[in-house]
């Protein structure tokens, strides 16, 4: 059985675009780094799509606003609309929100806005606990609810929001918000640094009703390798990380955390 | 009893080319169809500092001086500190401006200022682009429609889930544009919003 493509979306500006092809190629996929010079139409033979992070078109505008302007982003959502996968990663989620694919319910409805968090200001790159929730999202519902993955954050621009209050418990009412932020404890974050950005209802990531279309701030990507997660996650991440780097065999480049989400797309695939 | 408060306005533009311009006004003019007419984009960042004991040549010089407003050796800097003050853009310009709702403050630059002078101010930064379009058409109308992003296809300046905008054209901006109260931007006519 052949391997189902996927197309990684690179604008001038993305900078993940290799290691987000490594962690879909160890899942099983066969990932193609597709340049945003490529004609749209070509999109239509690949069986899913990421948008990695990075800082497409510089953040100009905006972040992710004049990505959500180019003629990709429609010949994605046309395949969004057929029910192909759709993830974007960091700069990628904020491309898809400014596109109004996430959501997905018409138009622009949420944003992600500037990080905030208590006396200080800018760009935050640590590492953040990820709860997650109930949801019909192929990337994570293979996943129990309450699951806590310890994924790197790093971002500027964050923090999920609506002017609307209440969008997004809606959304999460609507099974549309699939990872939060939790503490240790494994409750949600409403505080830096669990909650990094200072995000609503904790929200690290929001899927469109469909559950095919996925944006979200944390990079899984950078934590395929167990091996790969800093000596400050604990838990039971953390232990298993311990114990295999104590080993000091290959365990340390077992599954890590972040491969959850690639291998879901997979088995998701598989099922189709 | 305290003095009031009055608000100076600074532009602040850079020397050279923006990217942030091109970028906007390529799409704009390609994706949108309220910027097919569009024929030129400026983007101005635009400080508005509010105190008491605001002297226009001291105002400058602390400006000049703090890497917290700008950077002279790349960009130049334009002073409001009356009405009557001519604002940095042609007649012809529709001014929009973008400001993050709640993050306009910029506590870096006012404990700057406090520290340099003595003086408690407010700061708040925000981001003006002003837009050209082809004669004949109504400026203040077309802005407006691409101030606010509203799908993929209608506006691209700000976000309402995040950011306010005002529009502007045929006329000056008042100096405290970013707190002055507003009901709506109006879809037609030519006056500060």
């Amino acid at each position: 059985m052949s391997r189902a493509r996927v197309a990684i979306v690179q604008f001038p500006g993305v900078n993940c675009e290799a290691e987000t092809a490594r962690a879909l190629a160890r899942a099983g996929f066969d990932a193609e780094v597709f340049r945003g010079t490529r004609p749209a139409h070509e999109l239509g033979a690949f069986d899913a799509f990421v948008l990695p992070g990075g800082f497409s078109w510089q953040d100009r505008v905006r972040a992710g606003a004049i990505a959500a302007k180019d003629p990709l982003l429609d010949a994605l959502a046309g395949q969004a609309d057929k029910g192909r996968p759709v993830l974007g990663i960091c700069n990628g989620a904020q491309v898809l929100v400014e596109a109004g694919l996430v959501p997905g319910d018409g138009g622009i409805s949420l944003a992600l806005a500037r990080n905030r968090m208590p006396d200080r200001a800018g760009y935050q790159s640590r590492w953040a606990l990820c709860r997650v929730e109930e949801s019909a999202c192929i990337f994570t519902r293979h996943l129990e609810a309450g699951t806590l993955l310890p994924l790197p954050v790093a971002h500027g621009e964050g923090r999920f929001t609506s002017q609307k209050p209440g969008a997004l418990e809606d959304l999460a009412g609507r099974g549309q918000v699939p990872l939060r932020y939790a503490s240790a404890s494994g409750e949600p974050a409403t505080e830096y640094p669990d909650n990094p950005n200072g995000s609503q209802y904790a929200a690290a990531a929001v899927c469109n009703a469909r559950g095919n279309v996925l944006a979200m701030m944390p990079h899984p990507e950078r934590v395929a390798d167990l091996g790969a997660m800093a000596r400050g996650v604990g838990g039971a991440w953390g232990a298993r990380r311990d114990a295999a780097l104590e080993r000091g065999s290959d365990d340390a480049f077992a599954d890590g955390a972040g491969m959850l989400l690639f291998r879901g797309l997979h088995a998701h695939m598989q099922e189709a | 009893m305290t003095a009031p408060k009055r608000c100076v306005q600074a532009y602040v533009e850079l020397t050279s080319a923006d990217p942030e311009a091109t970028s906007a006004l390529g799409v704009a003019r390609e994706r949108l169809a309220a910027g097919r007419t569009l024929e030129s984009v400026r983007r101005l960042r635009v400080f508005e500092i509010a105190g008491s004991a605001l002297d226009h040549d001291a105002i400058a010089v602390r400006l000049h001086a703090s890497t917290q407003f700008y950077n002279p050796a790349r960009e130049r800097c334009v002073l409001r500190t009356a009405a009557h003050d001519p604002v940095p853009a042609g007649g012809e310009e529709a001014l929009v401006l973008v400001f993050e709702r709640g993050g306009e403050r910029r506590m870096p630059a006012e404990r700057w200022w406090r520290h340099d002078a003595g003086e408690r101010v407010e700061v708040r930064e925000g981001v003006v682009w002003a837009l050209a379009f082809a004669p004949g058409e109504d400026a203040a109308v077309r802005a407006a429609e691409l101030a606010v992003t509203h799908s993929r296809a209608e506006g691209l300046f700000a976000n309402p889930h995040v950011e306010e905008h005002r529009v502007c054209a045929g006329a000056a901006p008042p100096l405290d544009w970013m707190t002055k109260k507003v009901a709506r931007t109006p879809r037609r006519g030519r006056r500060a919003t």
